[in-house]
């Protein structure tokens, strides 16, 4: 690859070598004053990560100066995420990366995508549709499923793929989507680097920007609301709930169901729910999780925990203390007890 | 089972293994495999992680130790006698679907009937893993369990590697789950003469489509020529709800028409829109259920389960675990075939009346002391409706 792209997909292997090759050790790229631009950039791609977009510039025309900042910004922007390392903005970076990698690929000539896909381990033919004349990518359903199942639209199922003898056909913006995919995980599973002591010092006079808008987009999105979870907080039969499994106790089908979609729903994840159930030594893992992403939902809506009533009707309301009184579904609770604590700590910041 | 029982069947198990066939899996050093011992029955006590290093070594084993039931790993790990999974290391793991009565709809109660009924869905499952997906007939193994259903085995490389969210939507394609009806049935707009309205055409995949679209188009066709062919096609047509005379009767010319039928062939269902969506739709439905495989789910998905040794016994029959090619799998008579041992006359007690059908007889057997051929004493004592000896 000419190195004017490389800049535009700086996490290719390519790039890496490409940059290894120039010599910039993580000091020189922190300390040089020649590289201040690039400093910079890597702090607005991560930036524009959270606000919007990671805009890029125009693959004509760029100057070489620029192509190289362009390129060592990404490494820089990798450095600050992963001295800040904060799931969240983990998260969002990978993906604004993966996006406005999206954005270009579908501007670029098939045989492009094709190559780019052989950085990732996707081997596509390409076809002419004989009537539309559309190009088409033709992929092992291995290939497919690698990337596609992350995908919450029910047609990129592969049920709903014209699968022939292992093969999928795709179309070019569908593969696009899926280089995508693989962009956004190679990214995240990368991070975070682990970086010196020294480094992160010097890293810190561009993060103190980067932390004001994490702070400000995690309250926009209600991040930190039900984010983190409180859980001197759960209501009584929660509580109950959780002692029973710890204690090794097997739960009613009903009271499991109602624990466990109680947690997805306050935002922990399949991983974390799995965890809480591994406390027997025969402890099923698979069984749990699959129990557990059923719940979770595999197309993206997860089941909601039952009301009061139903949790009475079935025995598992336990204990009901006083904000039950005035309540009627768990999660009703645990949202009354939140804005609670939340209201007597800004009356304790305003008395100090 | 009392002593005696367990004895005996450990005996009689011992005496088969040393000729028995064992059907060694690939890179049987990275396996980790699990027994469960004679000795601790009624109580199932399973010893896992361990590993061997040679057929030499496993053929000893068996013989020696003679397990009522024999497992090795669906996956191939780097140390896999090592006693957590962390340290085992996973590496990969064969794609493994499992076909059992109880997961499947609608399975009859009699032993017989039922193995019959599973045997049904692994020819289902069968073409679907060749023509869907690809496999190669060496790289398919079907495996009799001795139990109640058959496990399929695929060890192609490509598919070794995937994860348990990617082998569940390799089971969701094989059920039919999440399948998109609307996307097979659809309508295309045709710019008509200029200036004219565009009309817009009912549409089907075509039938050399890949995938469930052109197996329903192939299975709709099937369907509809054949019912259009019989004497009395106007009754059967009519029998659908909202179905006329006159439309029976123009659908029964439509399908007797070889160029029409090959413009439905194609995806054209112009000829067919006459007919009520639903009854199109219930159709598409049936054609799903008659080419779907009930594969249960979770055994796919777990890439650390121990999975029956072919060649080994079943401890709760006796049977044989059978390893089968596709051609043997057709003509495989479970109850005959899986059955190994001989018809020399055993004196066991009944403890409750039992019917069983094998190689052939249909043996029925009242509480008390009896004589029986002994690969039919065996299933009882393995199946704990009896005890060795008078
Ligand atoms: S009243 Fe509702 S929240 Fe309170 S313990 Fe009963 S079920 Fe749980």
């Amino acid at each position: 690859m000419d190195s004017r792209y490389l800049a535009l997909y700086p996490f290719v292997s390519e790039a890496s070598e490409y940059v290894g090759g120039l010599g910039f050790s993580p000091e020189k790229l922190l300390s040089s004053r020649a590289l201040d631009s690039a400093r910079l950039r890597g702090k607005e791609r991560v930036i524009q990560s959270l606000t919007g977009e990671i805009e890029k510039p125009s693959p004509s025309g760029s100057e070489e100066g620029k192509i190289l900042t362009e390129l060592l910004s990404y490494p820089f922007a990798r450095i600050l995420v992963s001295c800040i390392d904060d799931q969240f903005l983990t998260r969002k970076y990978a993906l604004a990366e993966a996006k406005a990698a999206y954005r270009l690929l579908k501007t670029q000539q098939p045989e492009f995508l094709q190559e780019l896909g052989l950085d990732f381990q996707i081997n596509a033919e390409t076809y002419e549709n004989m009537e539309s004349h559309d190009i088409l990518f033709d992929l092992h359903f291995t290939d497919y499923i690698k990337l596609a199942t992350t995908l919450k639209d029910l047609n990129w199922k592969l049920v709903n793929r014209k699968m022939k003898a292992g093969h999928v056909r795709i179309s070019k913006e569908e593969f696009a989507r899926l280089l995508q995919e693989a962009i956004r995980s190679r990214i995240q599973n990368a991070l975070p680097l682990s970086v010196p002591e020294e480094i992160s010092e010097a890293c810190t006079p561009y993060l103190a920007e980067i932390n004001e808008t994490l702070e400000e987009k995690k309250s926009d999105f209600g991040v930190g609301e039900f984010q983190k979870v409180e859980s001197e907080l759960f209501p009584p039969c929660i509580v109950q709930a959780i002692a029973n499994v710890r204690a090794g106790v097997n739960l009613a089908h009903s009271m499991r169901f109602a624990m466990t979609s109680f947690l997805l729903n306050i935002g922990m994840t399949v991983d974390e729910v799995v965890a809480m159930f591994n406390v027997s030594p025969d402890f099923d893992e698979e069984k749990t999780r699959y129990q557990i992403q059923h719940i979770a939902g595999s197309s993206g809506t997860t089941y909601k925990p039952p009301s009061c009533n139903t949790m009475r009707t079935y025995g598992n309301c336990y204990n009901p203390d006083e904000i039950c009184k005035n309540t009627k579904h768990p999660l009703g609770y645990y949202s009354r007890r939140m804005w609670l604590k939340n209201k007597m700590e800004k009356e304790k910041e305003k008395k100090a | 089972m009392n002593f005696k029982t367990k004895y005996f069947l450990k005996s009689k198990f011992q005496e088969y293994y040393k000729t028995a066939e064992i059907h060694i899996p690939s890179r049987l050093e990275a396996r980790e495999w699990g027994f469960i011992s004679f000795d601790e029955m009624p109580e199932t006590v399973m010893r896992r992680h361990k590993s061997f290093g040679s057929r030499g070594e496993v053929e000893e084993y068996l013989a020696g130790m003679a397990p009522a039931h024999a497992y090795h790993s669906v996956a191939y790990y780097t140390y896999p006698s090592a006693p957590t999974m962390k340290e085992k290391q996973w590496q990969e793991a064969d794609l493994i679907f499992d076909l059992d009565a109880d997961h499947i709809p609608g399975a009859p109660n009699s032993y017989s009937e039922m193995l019959d009924h599973v045997k049904k869905e692994t020819l289902k499952l069968y073409d679907l893993l060749i023509n869907d997906f690809g496999f190669n007939e060496e790289d398919i193994r079907a495996v009799f369990s001795g139990g109640r259903g058959y496990h399929f085995h695929i060890s192609d490389p490509r598919v070794r590697s995937l994860e348990s969210a990617e082998r569940r939507e390799i089971v969701d394609y094989i059920s039919g789950r999440g399948l998109n009806i609307e996307k097979i049935f659809y309508k295309k707009a045709i710019s008509g003469d200029a200036g004219s309205e565009n009309v817009r055409m009912n549409m089907l995949s075509p039938e050399s489509e890949g995938g469930w679209g052109g197996r329903i188009n192939r299975y709709l066709v099937s369907y509809l020529t054949d019912l259009a062919s019989k004497e009395d096609a106007e009754e059967l047509f009519t029998g659908f709800k909202g179905i006329g005379k006159k439309t029976a009767q123009k659908m029964i010319d439509i399908l007797r028409d070889e160029t029409q039928v090959e413009l439905l062939r194609k995806g054209n269902m112009e000829a067919l829109s006459k007919v009520n969506k639903d009854i199109i739709q219930t159709l598409a439905l049936q054609a799903v259920n008659d080419m779907s495989a009930s594969v249960d789910e979770p055994v796919t998905g777990d890439i650390k389960r121990l999975i029956r040794l072919g060649g080994s016994l079943h401890g709760k029959s006796g049977m044989r675990v059978t390893t089968l090619s596709i051609s043997e799998l057709e003509a495989f008579e479970p109850l005959t075939d899986a059955v190994v041992f001989s018809d020399k006359p055993v004196k066991l007690k009944v403890i409750r009346p039992f019917a069983v059908q094998m190689k052939g007889n249909d043996l029925y057997v009242e509480e008390g002391t009896q004589e029986l051929p002994e690969y039919a004493a065996v299933y009882l004592m393995c199946r704990g409706a009896a005890e060795y000896g008078s």
